[in-house]
Order: structure tokens, then sequence, then C-alpha cells
């Protein structure tokens, strides 16, 4: 069945989410904030529902047309390539890929990686960097809370986002190498429909 | 007692193991690929026709096959051929849809772009329309043949040396016959000049091919292209690269009258066949190595006489996770362990000494910088089967 309804979908939980929020709101769209369980919720004055997902899950279901729009971080498009359209660039949810190590460790540099046991969340964009520097390396896929790899032993060094660095100092890491700088992006699906230019045409245009 | 000099018959093949390795990881490609478009193996003990005719109450039609075989033929030797060889073939029998031929041309493009050869170009034309061709210009079935064969020699000896030969044949037109023939810069093009002998089938083809996602520049019509004169009936390919001297690294097309030499039955079928050896041939030239050419990934050394038990339980750990892993057989002094690895170009060694052992950790070692690193034994397969290894290291 055809979709009459615009959706677009934002971070459930995470340092997006604020900010995304606020951008709709911005844009002049109306809906509850209130009901924080609900995942999927009306917009009052506009054929719009927003979607509150895993950020994880967003470039997927705007590559799929589930949704329309969506709000990720560059890193998660940079991670995997999905074919998404980017139409916006915001100045919120900065970040950087950083490759860190223990304060006391003989890794200073990025060609000290060479046989280490690298600690990561974003597989893919470390393959990539080790690609670009010609680098051999055990790449450990952990799903969250990667800074701790090296105090247990799992790795030598880690691979993951840092905001302030603070997260990095309190397990007592430096980085030594950045690999991009992340900020969060409106992408918009491949497919094309009647009521997505409509709306396009009324909330975003001004804007993009 | 005086020993038998060992030699290998003339034009057979006798392949060294990294070469050999090679050989093998190139055919796996191509076998994956012919299974995935849903073709099935058949012994080729017998030839195609023979067996479709002897079995085709019990198969089902459309019946497509596959065979990756190493044959033995006792041809008259010529230049560049051999008697030992690989067929490397598929075919579809028993259905005359063009979608076939777009299929074949699909198998065509998926094998080559994963062999590291995206840039090949399926040159395709119609037997039926080139003999509406050469009928147009009054060449009669006796001597059409020859005219064929002459034409088809135009990148060979050239445009020129080809009318003068059809002249002296005493072929009438023979420079429209040839301008006509010879493919335009597009497609798109040559249709164009050749609307007038209807190549529908040619369109059709195209378009899907298009449906297919085959890239443009990966197909060219070719109205030379002759392919076995008494063979084919429809589509025919033959497949080159840009690196012309390799001749066909692929050719096929569609035959009418297959198993008429058997059976009453009427079975039509298309076949493409890849040549081997010639596509072995153009990877080693380009240097085109996307296949791992050394056995193993890990050697697990053996420290001393007391820690064989360890080893075979590092090395049985390593095997049963799948990592490519050799054990060296003897305790032999660790250096001469760590030359056997370097000459086979097994990339890790792994040392278990006593200090490790105590510890319940490891020591890999890199053969190519030296570079050790000791880790927690239960991390070693995570370790190997997680290892991004960097191209030109």
């Amino acid at each position: 069945m055809k979709r009459k309804t615009i959706r677009i979908a934002v971070q459930k939980e995470g340092r997006l989410k604020k900010d995304s929020v606020e951008y709709l709101q911005s844009l002049g769209l109306e809906f509850s904030k209130e009901d924080v369980r609900k995942l999927i919720v009306s917009c009052k004055n506009a054929p719009v529902e927003i979607l509150y997902v895993r950020h994880s899950d967003i470039p997927q279901y705007v590559q799929y047309g589930a949704v329309d729009f969506g709000i990720v971080g560059a890193n998660l498009l940079y991670e995997k390539d999905f074919k998404v359209k980017v139409i916006k660039q915001f100045d919120f949810g900065k970040c950087s890929l950083v490759i860190a190590v223990p304060l006391n460790s003989p890794i200073q540099e990025t060609k000290d990686l060479e046989g280490e046991r690298i600690a990561t969340s974003y597989p893919n964009s470390l393959r990539k960097f080790l690609e670009q520097q010609k680098i051999s390396a055990s790449i450990i896929e952990i799903k969250g809370s990667v800074e701790i790899a090296p105090l247990l032993g799992l790795a030598d060094a880690i691979c993951d986002l840092t905001q302030t660095g603070k997260t990095l100092r309190e397990n007592k890491l430096k980085p030594i190498k950045t690999l991009f700088d992340s900020k969060a992006l409106l992408i918009e699906s491949p497919f094309k429909s009647k009521e997505k230019t409509e709306f396009t045409n009324k909330f975003l245009a001004k804007d993009l | 007692m005086k020993k038998i000099q060992p030699t290998i018959l003339k034009e057979m093949c006798n392949f060294l193991p990294q070469r050999m390795m090679r050989w093998n990881a190139v055919m796996e490609i191509i076998r994956k690929t012919f299974e995935q478009f849903g073709y099935s193996p058949y012994d080729l003990t017998v030839p195609l026709a023979r067996f479709i005719a002897t079995n085709y109450q019990k198969l089902s039609f459309p019946f497509k096959c596959y065979q990756i075989q190493r044959v033995w033929r006792t041809e008259k030797q010529q230049k560049g051929s051999l008697r030992e060889f690989y067929q490397c073939n598929v075919d579809i029998i028993g259905s005359k849809s063009l979608i076939c031929e777009a299929e074949m041309a699909k198998i065509i493009v998926s094998v080559f772009e994963k062999l590291g050869l995206p840039n090949i170009i399926i040159k395709v034309n119609s037997r039926s329309l080139m003999n509406v061709i050469l009928k147009s210009f009054g060449v009669n079935q006796n001597e059409s043949p020859t005219v064929i064969r002459l034409i088809n020699k135009i990148t060979k000896i050239g445009k020129k040396e080809v009318i003068s030969k059809l002249k002296t044949m005493g072929i009438k037109n023979a420079e429209s016959i040839v301008s006509t023939l010879i493919p335009e810069k597009t497609n798109r093009k040559t249709l164009e000049k050749i609307s007038k002998y209807r190549p529908d089938e040619l369109k059709e083809f195209l378009s899907y091919c298009n449906d297919l996602g085959i890239p443009e520049k990966n197909l060219q019509i070719d109205p030379t292209v002759t392919r076995g004169i008494n063979y084919y009936t429809g589509l025919i390919f033959e497949v080159v690269t840009k690196e012309d001297d390799f001749g066909f690294i692929c050719a096929g097309g569609r035959y009418d009258n297959l198993c008429s030499l058997f059976s009453n039955k009427n079975f039509s079928g298309v076949g493409i066949s890849f040549k081997f050896e010639q596509i072995m041939f153009l990877l080693e030239q380009l240097k085109i190595v996307n296949v791992r050419s050394f056995p193993s990934q890990v050697l697990v050394t053996i420290f001393d006489k007391n820690t064989i038990k360890e080893a075979l339980q590092i090395y049985r750990k390593l095997i049963e996770a799948n990592i490519a892993t050799e054990i060296y057989f003897e305790p032999d002094k660790l250096s001469k362990q760590f030359r056997f690895a370097d000459k086979k170009g097994i990339p890790f060694v792994v040392i278990q000494g006593p200090k490790e052992r105590e510890r319940q950790e490891i020591t890999i070692k890199q053969l190519k910088n030296g570079k050790q690193k000791t880790i927690p034994i239960n991390q070693i397969v995570s370790y190997f089967s997680n290892y991004y290894e960097a191209e030109n290291n």
C-alpha cells in the first residue's frame, strides 16, 4: 500500500536526539514531546510522522524508503556505504573518529599499529583507514564501551568516536590519530513521491 | 641402476604449488558464479549433445548445467594450443528466449568483475543477420563460409588486406560488405547502420542486458564476429580485453541443432565457454592477484620435545576455526622453523615457549618485519580470524 504520510526518523536516545527534535520544531512541525516511550508521533499540523528509532538503523530505513528523511551522524554513513542523499549538514552532533592508545603504550604513531589488536564499533571505517595507510592489524569488533578493551587486555588500541575527549581521559587513553570529523546530517531516501516533493517545498526548501 | 629422466609430455601441464593455488582460486570464483546463477554440474565424460539425447526424459527443461573439468585432446598441435586444458562451460538447453543470451552476458560480466577484469568487452553478433547481409550483397551460400572466415581476420590483418583478398576471390561489393560489417563507435550507431537488415534480435538482447544492469561499455555489437560457422545458429559472443593479443577469453552462442545427430527431438541451446588457460595467462601477465597465493596464514612452531602437546592443541584450535594453518613436524631450532615458513610465504609463526606456557600466552611473529607480540592464548583465534591484511604491504 502506498503511504500518504511523510516519515522522518530521529535518534531514540543519545547525543543527537535533542538537537534533532529542536530542528524539526524549528521547521514549523508541531508534535508532542511528552510521551517519550512512543516510537511514532504524528504531527498536528501536517501529514508527517516522527519516528524515534535506533540511531544505527536510520540510514537503512532511509535507503529502503521505509522512511523519507532521517537525521544521522556522518560517521554512520562513512561506516557503511548507504545509498542515501545528504541534503543538509548541521552544526550539531560534532565528534571525531580517533585511534587512541593507553597512556603508557609503546604505540606512538600510526605505523606502530602494524600487527596490533584494535578494538572498535566502526570496523569498516577502521579498515578503510588501514587500507589507506597500508597497515595490517587485527580488528576486534565490540558493540559498545570500546574504551575499556585495552584495560581488559583485549586490545592494544581502540578506534572510537570522541566529542570532548573526557571518556578517553577517564580510561587513561590518549588519541594518536583522527580518522575524520563528523557532524549530524539530514538524509533523504532515493525514492520519489508527490507527498515528499510537497513536504520538501513546504517545510525544507527555505532551509536548504 | 639407470634412473628415468622425469619429463612431461608436450603441451601438457605441470605446475608448482603456488601457481596451482592461484588456478584453483580462480576456478572456484567461476564455479561459485555458475552456481549462483542456478547451474548444476554434470559429468563431462561424454559430449553434452549425447548426454542430453540419452537423458532428456530424466532432466527438467530448460536444463541449466555447467562443467569445469580437465580434459585431454589428441588434436593436431597448433601454436599455442594445448593438449591438456580445462573445459569451463555453462549451457542452457531447451529455451529459445533471448533472456538466456542476456543471462550469459550477465554471467560473463560477473565472473570477470570478480576476477578483477571489469573492462572486458563482449562482442555480439547474430549469425542469421550476417547471412541476410551477405545475401543482400550477392554472396552465395558456397562463398559465404570463406567470406566469413576472411572477415573474421579484420582485426588481425586489417581492412585493406581483407578487401583485396575478397576481390581476388571474385566477390563484388567487397568494400561495401566490409564497411557495412565494421562496427561503429557506439551500439546505437552500429544498429542504425544495419537497421534495414532488421537487427531485432540484437535490439531485444540489448534491452534485456540493460534491464540486468550490464554496463554499455561491456557490450559491443560487432557484425564481423563470426564464430564456428557450422555450429552456431543465433546470437554469438566473443569476449576480449583491451590487451588484444590475448584473443578470446570466453566465447559462445546459440545453437539450434545440438542433438540432431543423436535424436529427432529438437533442442535449442545457448552456451559459453571460458578459456581458462588464456584467462590465467592474462591475470598473471597483468599481475592481478586478488587471490591468496600462499598456502597458509600461520605456522605453529614446536618449541621443544616437551611442548609438542601444546603445539598440537594450538594447531587444532586454529584449524578448527578455519584459519589456514600448518604445524612444523619436528622440534628443530626455531630459526630453522622460521626459515621454513618464510620460504613457503607463510606470514605468521606462533611460538609458545615455557614462559608463555606458564602465563597462558602465545607469541605471534610477523616474518616480513620480525615484529613480535604476545597475547593471551584464548585470543589467538580471534586475532587471526579478524586480521586485516593490507594490500601491497
